[in-house]
């Protein structure tokens, strides 16, 4: 990815757009008992499109902006959504673009590891209550719901940075047509 | 060329996984008061305005996922899916959705005007526009904060029963963590056999609160009401008032409650679905809306 002004700018837009989206509409949806954790699939495509550096800077602002808005402990999903972008951008790195069936898996297993890290905050900054089993299976189903929600989403994202993408760059300049020859 | 990209990642990564780790470690050990709370109070209170015009635009979107989910849900019950059926396509229509939050308004109304609040006590309603993505923080943010009169430890009614207490607030919102919260513990009292104990949560099953700390030879049934006890020991007193309908007794062994001196309750407010509740203020000089 080719961070110009520009794409910073619509990467900002894209993360505070997501954060209150996340905030007022999607963490209210019940689906199959849970809620889509939208925020952590762009963070996992941003990484996924622009490397490790990119998803862990946009991961770290998108969760310190959620921090932020729900008044919740500063720099839990900040380290949260930072660990996922790391991860995907790495992948990309070290794998190369997964093709649809990674990015399945990439959205369901890393939806289950944000789950995990903020588990692992949650427990680290001590917890007095009973915990359900059931955080399991509200870990689980997300994760479902994650890996089938990674391919729109990966869409949804590269649409929005899709000019600074060096491989669609290449795509479009393979793909256009040749220009006529003037005569004359 | 490599190597310095190498190196660059890391550090990055290492005042990144810093940054955030001293975020968290400063935000435990500073006050409500402290500079991380500030920023946090200023960002929040910037974008409240923006969470709750889009909260309210997003609403269709918001009903139309629920409309499928909990249609789903339903399949196994006949009668309560064509009740839910029946509700979901009323919440599909716009004016049926002004009808249903009138109704709620009213519930809050009937709950707060029914002889629990105390003197003194000056309710504020205040509509729900944030919610936590994760079972560990059961939180939501409202639209009421400080320059309302609200504050921290007021508490906190759903149009069903007690939804939980502020715990944090800026001028224009507050956090309010519900009694499903990991931190939450509220002191109640089982009606009509008068045990008393301490509600806490079963985190991740918002559907299920335990009745901890009960007297044993506690004659307790299922179906019996549980309600904040609101107890007053000299200069020490519990910050809900008592007679706030909590939840009904769901589960209540003899073993449980002799090996645990536990039983179990399902709460009457519905805190994964409300779109308004009350705050019970007992401060004056806030503005009112």
């Amino acid at each position: 990815m080719i961070l110009t002004p520009g794409t910073l700018a619509r990467l900002a837009a894209l993360g505070a757009a997501v954060a209150i989206a996340q905030v007022v509409c999607f963490s209210k949806m019940d689906v199959f008992g849970t809620s889509p954790d939208i925020a952590l699939l762009v963070v996992m495509s941003v990484g996924i499109l622009g490397g490790s550096l990119t998803g862990a800077v946009t991961g770290f602002s998108i969760g310190l902006l959620l921090d932020c808005l729900l008044l919740e402990t500063m720099g839990a999903f900040a380290l949260t959504l930072l660990t996922i972008g790391y991860v995907a951008g790495r992948y990309r790195e070290t794998v190369g673009r997964p093709p649809r069936p990674a990015v399945v898996l990439l959205g369901g297993s890393l939806t289950l590891l944000g789950a995990l890290v903020i588990a692992a905050i949650q427990v680290g900054t001590g917890i007095d209550a009973n915990v359900s089993f059931l955080v399991v299976r509200d870990a689980l189903v997300k994760s479902l719901i994650g890996a089938l929600l990674a391919i729109p989403v990966l869409w949804t994202v590269r649409l929005v940075v899709r000019s600074a993408l060096v491989d669609e760059r290449r795509g479009a300049r393979r793909t256009s047509a040749p220009r006529p020859v003037e005569s004359g | 060329m490599y190597r310095k990209q190498v190196r660059r990642r890391r550090a990055v990564l290492l005042l990144l996984v810093a940054a955030s780790l001293t975020l968290l470690s400063l935000y435990y050990r500073e006050s409500s008061g402290g500079p991380v709370h500030g920023v946090q109070d200023v960002v929040s209170t910037v974008f409240s305005p923006i969470e709750s015009g889009a909260d309210r635009a997003l609403k269709p979107v918001r009903d139309l996922v629920n409309w499928f989910g909990e249609t789903f849900d339903a399949r196994g019950d006949k009668a309560k899916l064509e009740d839910q059926v029946a509700t979901l396509r009323d919440q599909l229509a716009r004016s049926q959705t002004q009808q249903q939050e009138a109704k709620e308004l009213a519930g809050l109304n009937e709950i707060t005007s029914g002889g629990i609040v105390p003197d003194g006590t000056d309710p504020v309603t205040a509509r729900v526009i944030g919610r936590s993505p994760t079972v560990w923080y059961s939180t939501v943010t409202i639209d009421r904060g400080s320059g309302d009169g609200v504050r921290i430890d007021d508490p906190v009614v759903a149009a069903q029963g007690l939804a939980g207490k502020v715990t944090q607030t800026t001028p224009n919102s507050a956090q309010v963590t519900l009694i499903t919260d990991a931190d939450s513990a509220v002191t109640a009292r089982v009606t009509p056999s008068g045990a008393t104990g301490v509600v806490q949560p079963n985190v991740g099953n918002p559907n299920d609160l335990q009745l901890d700390f009960l007297e044993r030879g506690s004659d307790i049934a299922e179906g019996q009401m549980v309600v904040t006890a609101g107890f007053s020991t000299g200069d020490l007193g519990s910050i809900f008032p008592p007679g706030i309908p909590i939840g009904k007794i769901t589960r209540a062994t003899v073993e449980e409650q002799q090996a645990y001196q536990r039983v179990h309750l399902e709460p009457f407010a519905d805190l994964r679905d409300m779109d308004f509740v009350k705050v019970l203020t007992t401060h004056t000089g806030g503005r009112k809306r």
